[in-house]
């Protein structure tokens, strides 16, 4: 046996260092992230006030709802794109359906998320019952769910309740309920991972036949990813008509991609089983703050896609660079 | 009264019957085993046992009553657990995540509990004297005889009543071996059952009172093992009598040398290797699994970094790479570990299977001959005797030795003289193995020069004309004639040196 | 031919899709099969199919490219930007612009082959530099209009043939060639099907990738100062809808995403259906947000009878209806 040939402490320490370097795409964005607030900070006074935090963190917060769900799918080896057409129909059907009374928009909320869940299922059933490529059939479904967007509401329009808006932007104890809610979604993380679904979608992501052959039911678990990234993206939609009080039924395609950046910036494997949402919020912070930047240096706005995709590619080379020396350090 | 009876068992894929009528009797407190060539029905049969497959006839008692598993976790949950060759291990989890998956316990809040995964992980290992393997280990960080240790280690988990081993021991050093063998032993001493399938005989005399053959799908034999002897068995599982199973072994290595080796190195796993092969030879590479051999032979094809000289046929390799390997009568081929993950495109034709490493012999200016290409094909479908209905015959319904033998022609296409066999029997039926010791000592009588490495350490004693034996990373020793022997690889394997 | 078949049934049934779909749309809008439609409808479906070749050749070859809108869009600008309306300049600044178009397709390329980037990520990166790059470089403001001769390219005829008919037949016939009858197409599917086979057996990793990436990036351009030669001038944004299109038009006609499979053929009737369908849905009186329904109807429709499980299930009903027996489940490995 191998282990028994090397000294204890030397494995020990081989393990560690290969931890070190699983980590490094995730300590890489947290020191891009550090950056970038330096960098605001010296350009800007205040950065480092409750009031930034809260501004930012409302501006970052759809993305990070809309990434929560898409880093679940990619955890899954999978790629969710029709969460752009989810957000799209859930703004729309907000703005359209809430109407004044406080009984119409509970019961919307919750009729949004479960049609969230139930398309995101939907897009599991086709992918394992069909053994269709998920990047073809949320392509698809992104497709349909846009088409609907757009029946019920051709353009952008309709409006939301102001009590529905003043909670979406209330403050408690100094902190703003995108605050809040950023607490709450990463406590729900904390929990979900050590949950047997978290750890056998992240399983399954690893290696799905494995996983089929120790008894998982890939139409389940590719309905609860599935699932779960749908009613991810029914809670950016509904958390994003606090923000702009309209519907829109195209807004969904500017978070598809970029929900995608922000996973893979954060360290997220794109061949599944490895990552987590801390990551994710980086990333997405990540991108918020270039916005900021850009704003602040008060450049034309168009550099700042320029920027996050050089900050994804400077992301995903170091981890594909982590990637190459683990696995020269292995074998 | 037995534990497990089955009785006419029948199983078709599409017009081909796997099964027809099998016929299976054990009980508890024994290792029995189950023997036949690739392709005979075992893993079938016992894909069929252990849940992953639905018979379409025949009857299954276990324990008194009818027997039926929609699916693997049905047939745990009855009392039977497999080792299956593929390995069902998820790379990113670690060993105690694994060995527990789907079964772990959890808090009110349905969290899993860690502590509890620890401690029983380490009673499991304690239980049947487990080798050391740090449970908090990811498992796409282990060797491959660790992660077969694992998977034992899962199955056992279970508690099962009837512990299947499906060629368990193919990846395992010897030390492991005869840890598993015991524990099969005192497995089945617990009065419980154990299923064991190697190609291995020695292994099978050695663990197995019982012994059933199936050939072509059905039983064709069961008997007390002491009562029968190898070439009996050898017989059955065949049909007929087994000439010889290793050709005659001639001298024809000449003074030239093919491949001269100083220093090669390649990350912690390969230090510092000097050998030479002569032209007409075949070296066998031998040790413990795990030691540098697969690095060795990467290194030397030019996958990966290297440092340290390669001479071929007098001339320094520079540039390396499988491109700068494969180039023609002076080159390196290999037939890599992995067959259906490194040698083969599965869903690709036989013929474009042998024809990919040689796409410059039929094509002029880019602009590929369609014609130049059949002939090439069809050259090699008969010197190997590749059994397809076609040249264009998809490579991945082909059985496990005609797949190999793709893998041969396509290197043998090449006209590379020297070659580097990875374990080119692994998973291969008896007869093509036969078929493809013939054809390294042919190549050699013509000239060749082949490094040979083998899991099998008999292939390595009756087939190479030297061995060499390597120990973390190094050549321990080189054996030479009347020094070549099971023993003397182990003793060159083991011997501590530094 | 059971064996033609068997191997291109996902091409043929992109091909039958296609002609039920003309003969709905003849029924729903008499005349449709006009020439003067037929001839529309090819000019639609010819900027499809040129962008979706280079598609086709990056999803052969296991890859996808994301990038493809804003190379376009790049080309679109910096043409009308460079030519100033004349015909002259186009000279060189149409073969300039090929070759920008080939090289951003070829950092494409190297990024995935060389340093190991996913291609979602590596394309998508570049897509948002070049879409940034070229708003920052023009300011936001729409250039000028095109060149007479591109606007001959886009819309006019020889004879009774549209101009970029001919285009697209010329690349079509070269894209089949290189696909079946080259050392190239041979490689890039290995390169699909399995790269680590097909590195164990010496074939050029790389070299293929890059290719294929630097083609994709080739028709880009090309379709992007054809198209602008169409709409008689270069607008922000106008490549956006040919990401979707490209990779609907491959799939439909049959290519695995996966790689390693699927032909230019079955694009071509992949391009033809999209165009269809979008020309159906007006004369039914249906609006844009039914045809985006339709398209992943349609998709959905196309992949899963391309499928494998689709293939098990029709087995296992034919031998259901011959009275045999019907056995599902995959041939033992």
């Amino acid at each position: 046996m191998t282990a028994a040939d090397v000294p204890a402490t030397d494995a020990a320490a081989n393990r560690r260092r290969a931890r070190l370097i699983d980590r490094a795409p995730f300590l890489v964005a947290c020191v891009m992230l550090v950056v970038l607030l330096a960098v605001y900070a010296a350009l800007r006074e205040g950065v480092f006030t409750l009031d930034e935090l809260n501004v930012d963190t409302a501006a970052a917060l759809t993305l990070i709802l809309a990434a929560t769900g898409q880093t679940i799918v990619l955890l899954r080896g999978g790629i969710d794109l029709s969460i752009g057409g989810m957000i799209s129909l859930g703004t729309v059907l907000a703005a359209t359906r809430f109407g004044d009374t406080l009984a119409g928009s509970a019961i919307w909320t919750v009729l949004i998320l479960l049609i969230g869940f139930g398309v995101g299922a939907i897009n599991g059933l086709l992918i394992s019952v069909l053994r269709l490529q998920p990047f073809l059939v949320t392509l698809a479904t992104w497709s349909i769910l846009s088409g609907a967007a757009l029946l019920i509401l051709p353009i952008d329009g309709g409006s939301l309740p102001g009590a529905w808006m003043s909670a979406g932007n209330a403050t408690l104890l100094g902190l703003s309920t995108s605050v809040w809610l950023l607490v709450i979604l990463f406590v729900f993380w904390l929990w979900f991972r050590e949950t047997r679904l978290g750890l056998t979608i992240r399983a399954t992501g690893s290696n799905e036949k494995s996983a089929f052959l120790s008894g998982v039911s890939l139409t389940r678990i590719n309905v609860a990813t599935y699932g779960l990234s749908g009613l991810f993206a029914a809670l950016a939609a509904l958390y994003l008509t606090t923000q702009t009080g309209t519907g829109s039924p195209t807004i969904g395609k500017d978070y598809i991609l970029p929900s995608v950046a922000a996973a893979v910036i954060g360290g997220i494997s794109l061949f599944g089983g490895r990552g987590g949402l801390a990551g994710t919020i980086v990333g997405a912070f990540i991108l918020t703050i270039i916005g900021n930047l850009v704003f602040v240096l008060s450049v034309s706005s168009y550099w700042q896609p320029v920027v996050s995709g050089v900050i994804l590619l400077v992301a995903v080379l170091a981890s594909s660079l982590a990637e190459r020396s683990a696995r020269r350090s292995l074998t | 009264m037995d534990l497990l009876q089955a009785s006419a068992v029948s199983k078709r894929y599409g017009g081909i019957a796997a099964l027809s009528g099998a016929e299976f009797h054990a009980a508890a407190g024994e290792v029995h085993a189950l023997l036949g060539e690739n392709g005979a029905g075992k893993s079938t049969f016992i894909q069929i046992l252990a849940g992953a497959v639905r018979p379409d006839e025949g009857m299954i008692n276990f324990d008194g009553a009818p027997f039926r598993a929609a699916n693997p976790s049905a047939a745990q949950a009855a009392g039977i657990s497999a080792v299956f060759q593929e390995l069902s291990l998820i790379p990113d989890l670690t060993v105690e995540q694994n060995i527990w998956f789907r079964h772990e316990w959890r808090s009110p809040l349905r969290m899993i509990r860690r502590k509890a995964l620890r401690e029983k992980t380490l009673e499991l290992f304690a239980r049947y004297a487990f080798p050391a393997i740090a449970p908090d280990q990811e498992v796409r960080r282990l060797t491959l005889a660790d992660r077969q240790v694992v998977e034992i280690a899962k199955a056992l988990a279970r508690d099962p009543k009837v512990l299947i081993l499906d060629e368990a021991t193919s990846s395992l050093a010897p030390r492991e071996t005869e840890w598993l063998l015991g524990l099969a032993t005192r497995f089945a001493g617990e009065g419980r059952l154990v299923i064991y399938i190697s190609h291995r005989l020695q292994e099978v005399r050695q663990v197995a009172k019982r012994v059933t053959v199936f050939r072509n799908g059905q039983t064709v034999a069961a008997h007390d093992t002491a009562s029968v002897s190898d070439d009996e068995i050898i017989t059955e599982m065949l049909g007929r009598r087994m000439e010889r199973l290793y050709p005659e072994r001639r001298d024809t290595a000449t003074a030239k040398l093919a491949l001269k080796v100083r220093g090669l190195s390649a990350g912690s796993r390969l230090r510092d290797v000097d050998f030479d092969l002569r032209e007409g030879e075949v070296l066998g590479v031998g040790g413990l699994q795990g030691h540098g051999q697969r690095e060795l032979f990467q290194a030397l094809f030019g996958i990966g970094k290297s440092r340290g000289s390669i001479e071929l046929w007098g001339r320094e390799m520079t540039a390396r790479g499988p491109r700068q390997a494969l180039t023609g009568r002076d080159g390196i081929a290999l037939v890599p570990e992995d067959r259906r993950g490194q040698g083969l495109l599965l869903s690709k034709s036989v013929r474009e299977n042998l024809t990919l490493a040689v796409i410059p012999r039929f094509s002029s200016g880019g602009i590929l001959s369609a014609r130049r290409e059949k002939a090439l094909v069809a050259e090699m479908m008969t010197f190997l005797r590749i059994k397809a209905k076609t040249p264009d015959q998809v490579a991945g319904t082909l059985s496990g030795g005609n797949q190999q033998k793709v893998v041969f022609g396509k290197m043998l296409l090449t006209e590379a003289r020297v070659l580097l066999l990875f374990d080119p029997t692994r998973g291969v039926d008896v007869g093509t193995k036969g078929e493809i010791f013939t054809l390294m000592r042919d190549l050699a009588a013509k000239g060749y020069a082949i490094l040979f490495y083998s899991s099998d350490q008999p292939e390595l004693v009756h087939v190479a004309d030297r061995v060499a034996v390597m120990q973390n990373g190094r050549m321990a020793a080189i054996l030479e004639g009347a020094g070549i022997s099971e023993d003397g690889i182990l003793r060159a394997a083991m011997i501590e040196k530094h | 031919m059971t064996l033609f078949l068997a191997r291109h049934r996902a091409i043929l049934l992109a091909y039958l899709g296609m002609i039920v779909l003309l003969a709905l749309t003849s029924f729903f809008s008499p005349g449709f099969l006009a020439g003067s439609h037929l001839r529309t409808l090819t000019v639609l479906a010819a900027f499809i199919g040129i962008v979706a070749l280079g598609q086709t050749f990056v999803i052969i070859g296991g890859g996808i490219d994301l990038s493809l809108p804003w190379v376009l869009n790049c080309a679109a600008i910096l043409m009308t930007l460079i030519a100033k309306g004349q015909d002259g300049p186009l000279l060189w600044v149409i073969p300039l612009l090929l070759v920008a178009g080939a090289f951003i397709g070829a950092i494409n390329g190297i990024g995935i082959a060389v340093f190991g980037v996913p291609p979602i990520i590596m394309t998508l990166a570049v897509n948002v530099i070049l879409q940034g790059g070229i708003l920052v470089y023009t300011g936001g403001t729409p250039p000028a209009t095109a060149p007479q001769l591109v606007q001959f390219l886009a819309v006019g005829r020889i004879g009774p043939i549209p101009v970029v008919a001919v285009i697209w037949l010329i690349l079509a016939v070269a894209a089949s060639f290189l696909l079946s009858k080259t050392a190239f197409g041979r490689q890039l599917y290995a390169v699909g099907t399995s790269a680590a086979v097909a590195e164990f057996s010496g074939v050029p990793i790389v070299r293929t990738s890059v290719l294929a990436y630097t083609l994709s990036g080739f028709t880009a351009a090309l379709a992007g100062m054809l198209l602008t030669g169409y709409s008689a001038q270069a607008y922000l944004g106008m490549g956006d809808p040919y990401l979707f299109t490209s990779i609907a038009a491959v799939a439909i006609g049959g290519a695995s995403i996966l790689g390693g499979s699927g032909h230019y053929i079955g694009t071509i009737a992949g391009a033809f259906v999209l165009t269809i369908l979008t020309g159906l849905l007006p004369a039914l009186n249906l609006s844009n947000g039914a045809l985006l329904i339709v398209y992943g109807v349609v998709i959905l429709v196309t992949v899963s009878l391309a499928s494998e499980a689709f293939s098990d299930l029709a087995a296992a009903l034919r031998a259901v209806l011959r009275g045999g027996r019907a056995t599902a489940g995959k041939e033992p490995s």
